[in-house]
C-alpha cells in the first residue's frame, strides 16, 4: 500500500475512449444530466451518436467518462446491486446510496479502472435533485453541479460564473447547452450531438440538441 | 480441465526475453458491417484471412451463428472470434433451453461483453452482433475490451473506415431489405478494394423478424481466379523415390453372433 | 530467425485430389543453421487421419504424443478411429486451450472421411484457428515458397499418381529455396482404403 503512485490516466492499448464532455446540474425542480456523443479509438470516431447517460435506477442516472468498457461494466454492476438493494429494503435507493456503490467499486479497483462518473438523481421525498461526482481515484463529492471529462477543462470558468441556484428548467437547459456547446467546440475528443436527461417529479425527459441547435447563439 | 491453461506462459516469456519474438496468429484483417432495415437486420463480411502480409485463407467464413436467428460478424484475432463465438453460442443455447424461450440479442451481447471484459482486451475479438427475437430486430457492436455500441448501422475491422464512408453517405432511415443488402455488400466491397487487409468475396446474412435467418455464403464473388490456360502436371515417375511402403487402411473383423445366444446373453437376472 | 517457429526448421504441405489426399513433409531437424538430424518426420498417422506438425521441434514431439494419447482414448470410447473433421476440431480446441501460452506449431490435417468418403484437409495457426481449404494447405519455414509452388502447380481432381508428382515437386522445389528445410522428404498418398508412403530422393545440402 506504500507505492500507490500508479498512473491511472493511461488507457489500455487500443481501448475505446469516451473523450467526453459531461455535466449534471441541480435546479429548482430536480436535476439535469448532459453529455456530448463522441467515442473515439485513437483519432477515429468509433461512434458519433453515443448515449453516455445511463439509467441506474428509476430516478437515478449517471454520466460516464473514461474507458467505455470500464464505465459500462461498472454501471451494469451498480444497476445490479441497486436492484438487489430495492428488493431487500422494500424501498428505492437514494442517489447517495447509488453514488456510494459507484465509489466502492471505483476505489477498490482504482488500479484497473479508468472511470470518471457523475451520479445524479431525483429524490421523490425531498423533491430535490442531487449531484455527486465520483472522479478517477474513487473519491466522492456532493456538488450543486458537476462537470467532468476532457472537454470540461474549457468551461470551468464559464460554469463557475454563470451557474445560479434554483434556476428554472428552461434556464438550466440553456446554461448546459451553451456550456457543453463550448466544451465540444474547444475539445477535439468531444463532439456530435448534446444529449440530456431531465429528472423531475414528472419522471424522466430525454432531450437531444443537434449541432445547428447548440452552435448558434 | 476446463478453461484456459497457462502452462507454457513462463517458457514463452523466457524465450521472448532471449530475443525470440512471438509468432503472429491469423488475423482477420477484415471489413465487417451491419445495417438495420424495416423489419430486420443484415450483416456482411469479406472473406480474407491474413497472417502478417500473407493471405492465409482466400475464402474464410467470418459470419458466425450464435443462435438460429442471432448471427455475428467477427474481426480481429481469427481464433478468438471463432472460439468466443462458439462458447457464447453454446451458453446461449443452454440458457434458452433453461428458460424455454428463444434467446434475445441483448442476452448474446451481454454474455459476450462480460466475457471479453473479464479478459481485459487480451481476447482480440471485435464483433458485430445482430439478430431478431420476440422484442424485434437488433444491432450491436462489441470491442475487444468489452464496450458495446448500439446503432442503425455499424462497421468494424481494418476496412471499417472505407465501409463507414459508404454507410455514412448511402444510409437512410427507410431502407427496404433489398436496399439494406445492397448497402452492406457495397460497404464490404469498399473494404475489399480499398483496404489491404480485406479482400476476396462478400458473405451476407439477413435476419427478418419472425423468420429464419438466411445466410448468403459468397453473395458476391468479384475476385474469381482466372482458369489456368496450361497444365503444370508432371509426368508420372518424375520424382525419384527411395523407398515405398503400402498399408491397408481397412481392417476387417468378422464375428458371427446368432440371435439366440445374443438374447440369452442379455438376460442378466431371470 | 528470432521466432521460435524457425529455430528447428521444417515444412509440410497437404493437397486434395480426386477421391484422395496427399500430405508431405521434409525430414530436417536443425539448430538454427546447423543440421542435426535427417530423419525427423513431421507427419503422424492417427488411425485414418494424418497430422502434419511444423514449428518448434519440442512442441512438435509434445503435441504429436498428446494427439496420439487423445486419439487412442477416443478410439477406446467410440470403438472407431477418429474422422479427419472431428480431429480438426480436437486440434483446434487443444491449441486454443493454450491461448495465452501457445505451442509454437503450424499443424495441418489430411484424411478421407470413412463414412462419406470425402477428402478433407485443413490447416491451423498456433492458437487453433482452422483454415478450411478446398485445394491445398501449407505450413512451416518454407510456407511462403510453398504458397507460390502450390498456387502454380495445383490443379483440381488429380489422380493419386499425378497428385503424388504435384505435391512432391511443390515440396521439393519449395524446400530447396529454404535453408531451414530439406534433408529428405516423405509423402503420404491416402485413398479410401489404402495409404502409400514414399520416401523421396532429395538434395542433401
Amino acid at each position: 500500500m506504500n507505492n500507490i503512485s500508479v498512473d491511472i490516466n493511461h488507457l489500455k492499448k487500443g481501448e475505446v475512449n469516451l473523450g467526453t464532455s459531461i455535466m449534471a446540474v441541480t435546479f429548482k425542480d430536480g436535476v439535469i444530466l448532459g453529455a456530448d456523443s463522441r467515442t473515439t479509438t485513437g483519432s477515429y470516431i468509433a461512434n458519433r451518436v453515443t448515449d453516455k447517460l445511463t439509467q441506474i435506477h428509476d430516478t437515478i442516472w449517471c454520466c460516464r467518462s473514461g474507458s467505455a468498457a470500464d464505465t459500462q461494466a461498472v454501471a451494469d454492476m451498480v444497476k445490479h446491486y441497486l436492484e438487489l438493494y430495492e428488493a431487500q429494503h422494500q424501498q428505492p435507493p437514494s442517489t447517495h446510496t447509488a453514488a456510494s456503490v459507484f465509489q466502492e467499486i471505483c476505489y477498490t479497483n482504482k488500479d484497473n479502472l479508468t472511470a470518471g462518473i457523475i451520479v445524479a438523481g431525483y429524490d421523490k421525498k425531498t423533491g430535490k435533485g442531487e449531484v455527486i461526482s465520483v472522479p478517477l481515484g474513487g473519491s466522492m463529492h456532493k456538488q450543486e453541479y458537476a462537470i467532468a471529462g476532457s472537454g470540461s477543462t474549457f468551461i470551468y470558468g464559464y460554469c463557475d460564473e454563470n451557474y445560479k441556484k434554483d434556476m428554472t428548467q428552461e434556464e438550466t437547459i440553456q446554461f448546459m447547452r451553451y456550456s457543453l456547446g463550448q466544451a465540444i467546440k474547444w475539445d477535439g475528443s468531444s463532439g456530435g450531438v448534446i444529449r440530456m436527461a431531465v429528472l423531475t417529479a414528472r419522471g424522466v425527459e430525454r432531450l437531444i440538441f443537434y449541432p445547428e441547435d447548440y452552435q448558434k447563439q | 480441465m476446463p478453461g484456459l491453461a497457462f502452462d507454457n506462459y513462463q517458457r514463452n516469456n523466457y524465450l521472448t526475453t532471449k530475443g525470440y519474438g512471438s509468432p503472429t496468429a491469423t488475423s482477420t484483417g477484415t471489413t465487417i458491417v451491419g445495417c438495420k432495415f424495416n423489419g430486420g437486420v443484415v450483416i456482411a463480411a469479406d472473406t480474407r484471412a491474413t497472417s502478417g502480409d500473407i493471405v492465409a485463407d482466400k475464402n474464410c467464413e467470418k459470419l458466425h451463428r450464435l443462435a438460429p436467428q442471432i448471427w455475428c460478424a467477427g474481426a480481429g484475432t481469427a481464433a478468438d472470434t471463432e472460439m468466443v463465438t462458439q462458447l457464447i453460442g453454446s451458453n446461449l443455447e443452454l440458457h434458452s433451453l433453461h428458460l424455454n424461450r428463444k434467446p434475445r440479442v441483448v442476452t448474446a451481447m451481454t454474455m459476450l461483453k462480460q466475457h471479453l471484459y473479464k479478459y481485459q482486451g487480451h481476447i482480440g475479438a471485435y464483433l458485430i452482433v445482430a439478430g431478431t427475437d420476440p422484442t424485434g430486430a437488433h444491432l450491436f457492436s462489441i470491442h475487444a475490451h468489452g464496450s458495446t455500441d448500439v446503432g442503425q448501422y455499424q462497421s468494424l475491422g481494418s476496412g471499417s473506415l472505407a465501409a463507414m464512408a459508404v454507410l455514412e453517405s448511402e444510409w437512410n432511415e427507410k431502407l427496404t431489405k433489398e436496399e439494406a443488402m445492397k448497402l452492406c455488400s457495397d460497404a464490404i466491397e469498399a473494404g475489399i478494394w480499398n483496404d489491404l487487409g480485406s479482400g476476396s468475396n462478400v458473405d451476407l446474412c439477413v435476419m427478418e423478424v419472425g423468420q429464419d435467418a438466411v445466410l448468403y455464403r459468397n453473395y458476391l464473388t468479384p475476385n474469381v481466379r482466372e482458369a489456368k490456360t496450361r497444365s503444370y502436371k508432371f509426368g508420372r515417375g518424375t520424382t525419384a523415390v527411395l523407398r515405398e511402403s503400402i498399408y491397408s487402411l481397412v481392417e476387417v473383423q468378422e464375428e458371427i453372433v446368432s440371435f439366440k445366444s445374443a438374447a440369452e446373453a442379455i438376460e442378466v437376472d431371470a | 530467425m528470432s521466432d521460435p517457429n524457425s529455430i528447428n526448421g521444417g515444412s509440410a504441405v497437404a493437397m486434395v485430389g480426386k477421391d484422395c489426399v496427399a500430405i508431405a513433409c521434409d525430414l530436417r531437424l536443425g539448430n538454427q543453421s546447423l543440421g542435426l538430424a535427417n530423419n525427423f518426420e513431421k507427419v503422424f498417422q492417427l488411425g485414418h487421419t494424418f497430422l502434419g506438425l511444423t514449428g518448434l521441434a519440442s512442441d512438435v514431439t509434445t503435441l504429436s504424443e498428446t494427439f496420439r494419447l487423445k486419439t487412442n482414448l477416443y478410439k477406446m470410447r467410440e470403438e472407431r478411429t477418429i474422422e479427419p473433421e472431428t480431429f480438426a476440431n480436437l486440434v483446434s480446441s487443444t491449441l486454443y486451450e493454450k491461448r495465452f501460452g501457445p505451442y509454437f506449431v503450424g499443424p495441418i490435417v489430411a484424411g478421407i472421411n470413412s463414412q462419406t468418403k470425402k477428402p478433407f484437409i485443413c490447416g491451423f495457426d498456433l492458437i487453433g484457428c482452422i483454415d478450411f481449404a478446398k485445394d491445398f494447405i501449407v505450413s512451416g519455414t518454407a510456407s511462403d515458397q510453398l504458397y507460390g509452388m502450390c498456387e502454380a502447380l495445383y490443379e483440381p481432381n488429380l489422380e493419386p499418381e499425378d497428385l503424388f508428382e504435384t505435391i512432391s515437386q511443390a515440396l521439393l522445389n519449395a524446400v530447396d529455396r529454404d535453408a531451414l528445410s530439406g534433408w529428405g522428404a516423405v509423402v503420404y498418398i491416402v485413398t479410401k482404403d489404402q495409404v502409400v508412403r514414399k520416401v523421396l530422393r532429395t538434395r542433401q545440402d
